[in-house]
């Protein structure tokens, strides 16, 4: 529905989008995605036919070329700009159907569409009101309802959901939602959690060049080598033993020691695939009172920041895993036990263009896409014996010299005072 | 041409929706009616001169400084600040349609605001003063084109700036100037003409070029000479309609020029 190759806009000797290409599938929703001056106003101004292409190989939208059919173009598309232009004199229904006119929609057809598209946005009680006394969000609402009149077969939004308090984000997200059903939806944000919750596939625009392009879990699993397992548990044993009981488990790569909560230690693990049951059962033969033992994905926001800056993942882990009750200090100070640090590894399928395509490995991390599940003996020193999920697990005994051995003089003490 | 009807349509609408205009209305009305009356005491009664005095008198061209300025700064400049000009821009109509329209909606309101003017002349018909139709009539065409004129060269200076209050500004400098031509033109005359030819023959050549190339740009006589004596003559529509078109023309350039601009 949507192609751009090469696109370059300038604006004067600066260079708003660089050689941009992407395409956007019938049906597809897409998110535009970068940080404010990245490109992704101007090229969607573009792709509306606001602003002229500095250069550009092909421009093709719903059919229609954009420089020489601008017309075809702007019949066929909803476009809502970020700064939602409505008349603020008009009513809403005024403004319904001056958009219905200027589309050269027939009379009934419009009698009919108007109340529909302003029922299906949520305002249809609001018809009658001045477009300029209308909140922020009810204006977003009316804006995509203008946009939606013609019955568009493309949908480019602008920063849909800036200036929203997050209950009308919501909203107008669940909106686009339910619009997305049978349109194609282009929309920018820099709001990097907003995309990832309404579109399948983003393309993550820098400097006016195209980043990244694909689904955030894929990018998500290329760029950091996948999530981590939080563990945050309680137990005899101090922190660098069960490190190292963590880390002996198969499949782990690395053991971060997180800091302590009252008398609670926290962990982060990486390793191959989802390893939280393997954590869990090693708990339960410890008799470690578990706290927390959850999947922690690494958010579009620090794979952004990770594609922008350059920066290893890792190092962004720590802020943004919220979920673990971690300060970020000690977390990064930490050491990884013994192990190779996990290393970024592009997943199959993905396109990324700042780095070489060096791709073989299957995408990692994600829960459940590890291939046939094994579960490992509960016995951690077992060292990767192995049984297949049809049979019971066997809970042996821990053995006494690892349960009793550590210490737990400092670590204990320092829970009960600080409980 | 339905894009054009479309725009001008709600150019109209959201100019009546705004307390500015009817502000504006109020004012000039009151105004005129005062110089009105004003003016049928000083010609004791001429119908059709006081008629004439208040379509194209020193308070007309006064108004006709201020009022298009105001009218048009809101036409691009205030649309372009608001965000509604993208609107309007990526909405299938063309440029021209959207200048058209919106200089369309701009001269009707002030033909509207100038046929206060033909009420007069109805209301003294009924009372038994018979003005002369014919030039009435033509008074009031001729200062619609005049409207015209003025409007399409705010709008181009609406295109110009982003700041409303700038592009009213620049509009009433402009049309100031346009009306002032004639004068500037004999005083500048008068400097260069001795210092560019020799001979009196030669002089009065280039005066009489020079002439008639500020005759072509002058309003004021092009207005005066027939629409005033109810002639519709259609040298002096064409004068008109060629300037109106020729700043339109423009104006279209300038916000095609904005696509290139950003």
């Amino acid at each position: 529905m949507i192609e751009v190759a090469h696109l370059t806009r300038r604006y004067g000797s600066l260079l708003a989008v660089d050689d941009l290409s992407f395409e956007v599938g019938r049906g597809e929703v897409v998110g535009f995605l970068g940080p404010n001056g990245a490109g992704k106003t101007t090229t969607i101004r573009i792709l509306a036919g606001y602003l002229a292409a500095t250069k550009a190989e092909r421009l093709v939208v719903a059919g229609h070329d954009v420089q020489r059919d601008s017309m075809g173009v702007r019949r066929s598309i909803g476009y809502l700009p970020e700064s939602v232009p409505l008349y603020p004199e008009l009513r809403v229904e005024e403004m319904m159907r001056f958009q219905g006119r200027l589309h050269r929609m027939e009379r009934q057809v419009m009698r009919r569409r108007i109340p529909e598209v302003l029922e299906r946005v949520g305002v249809q009680d609001r018809g009658k009101q001045l477009v300029g006394t209308l909140s922020r969000g009810l204006k977003q609402r009316v804006g995509l309802a203008v946009a939606l009149l013609p019955d568009p077969e493309v949908l480019v939004l602008d920063e849909p959901t800036s200036g929203l308090d997050p209950i009308q984000r919501g909203e107008v997200r669940d909106l686009i939602h339910s619009l997305a059903d049978d349109r194609t939806v282009l929309l920018s944000s820099h709001i990097l959690a907003e995309v990832e919750s309404v579109a399948p596939r983003v393309i993550i625009l820098h400097e006016g060049r195209k980043v990244a392009d694909g689904k955030p879990a894929e990018l998500a699993a290329s760029l950091g080598g996948g999530g981590h397992v939080a563990v945050e548990v309680m137990g005899a044993a101090s922190a660098e033993d069960m490190a190292t009981l963590i880390g002996s488990l198969p499949g782990v790569d690395s053991v971060a020691t997180g800091d302590r909560v009252g008398i609670h230690q926290s962990f982060q693990v990486r390793g191959e695939g989802d390893l939280r049951e393997d954590i869990g059962a090693l708990a339960m033969t410890q008799t470690w009172a578990l706290r927390e033992l959850s999947w922690q994905r690494p958010t579009l926001e620090q794979l952004f920041t990770r594609l922008v800056t350059g920066r290893g993942l890792e190092d962004l882990d720590g802020p943004a895993s919220s979920g673990a009750a971690a300060a970020p200090s000690p977390m990064l100070e930490a050491e990884p036990v013994d192990l190779p640090a996990a290393a970024p590894v592009l997943a199959a399928g993905l396109e990324l263009s700042s780095g070489p395509a060096e791709s073989s490995a299957p995408p990692l991390g994600t829960p459940g896409n590890a291939g046939s599940k094994i579960i490992y003996s509960l016995n951690p020193f077992d060292r990767g014996a192995s049984r297949d999920l049809s049979k019971p697990v066997s809970v042996d005994a821990p053995p006494e010299a690892v349960s009793g051995e550590p210490e737990p003089s400092d670590g204990d003490g320092d829970g009960e005072s600080a409980s | 041409m339905i894009g054009t009807l479309v725009v001008a349509r709600r150019e109209l609408s959201g100019l009546f929706m705004a307390p500015f205009t009817w502000i504006v209305l109020l004012v000039v009305l009151f105004i005129n009616g005062l110089l009105f009356s004003s003016f049928i005491y000083q010609t004791q009664g001429n119908v059709t001169a006081s008629l004439s005095e208040s379509m194209t008198g020193p308070s007309f061209w006064l108004w006709m400084i201020f009022l298009p300025a105001l009218l048009s700064m809101r036409l691009v400049a205030e649309e372009s600040r608001s965000g509604t000009l993208e609107y309007l821009l990526t909405a299938p109509v063309s440029d021209a349609a959207v200048v058209v329209g919106k200089f369309l909606a701009a001269t009707g309101f002030l033909a509207l605001l100038w046929s206060s003017t033909l009420i007069y002349a109805v209301t003294l018909d009924y009372a038994g003063g018979p003005p002369d139709w014919s030039a009435v009539i033509g008074t009031w065409f001729g200062t619609i084109l005049v409207s015209g004129l003025f409007v399409a060269i705010g709008m181009l200076a609406s295109t110009l700036t982003s700041t409303p209050l700038l592009a009213a500004f620049l509009s009433m400098v402009s049309c100031l100037m346009w009306l002032a031509i004639p004068f500037l033109a004999s005083s500048v005359m008068a400097y260069l003409v001795p210092l560019l030819t020799s001979t009196a023959a030669e002089q009065a050549a280039l005066v009489g070029r020079m002439g008639s190339v500020v005759a072509s740009m002058d309003a004021l006589r092009h207005f005066s000479r027939s629409f005033q004596m109810g002639v519709l003559d259609t040298a002096e529509i064409i004068f008109f309609l060629t300037w109106i078109s020729f700043f339109l023309f423009l104006t279209a350039r300038s916000i095609e020029a904005r696509r290139w601009r950003g």
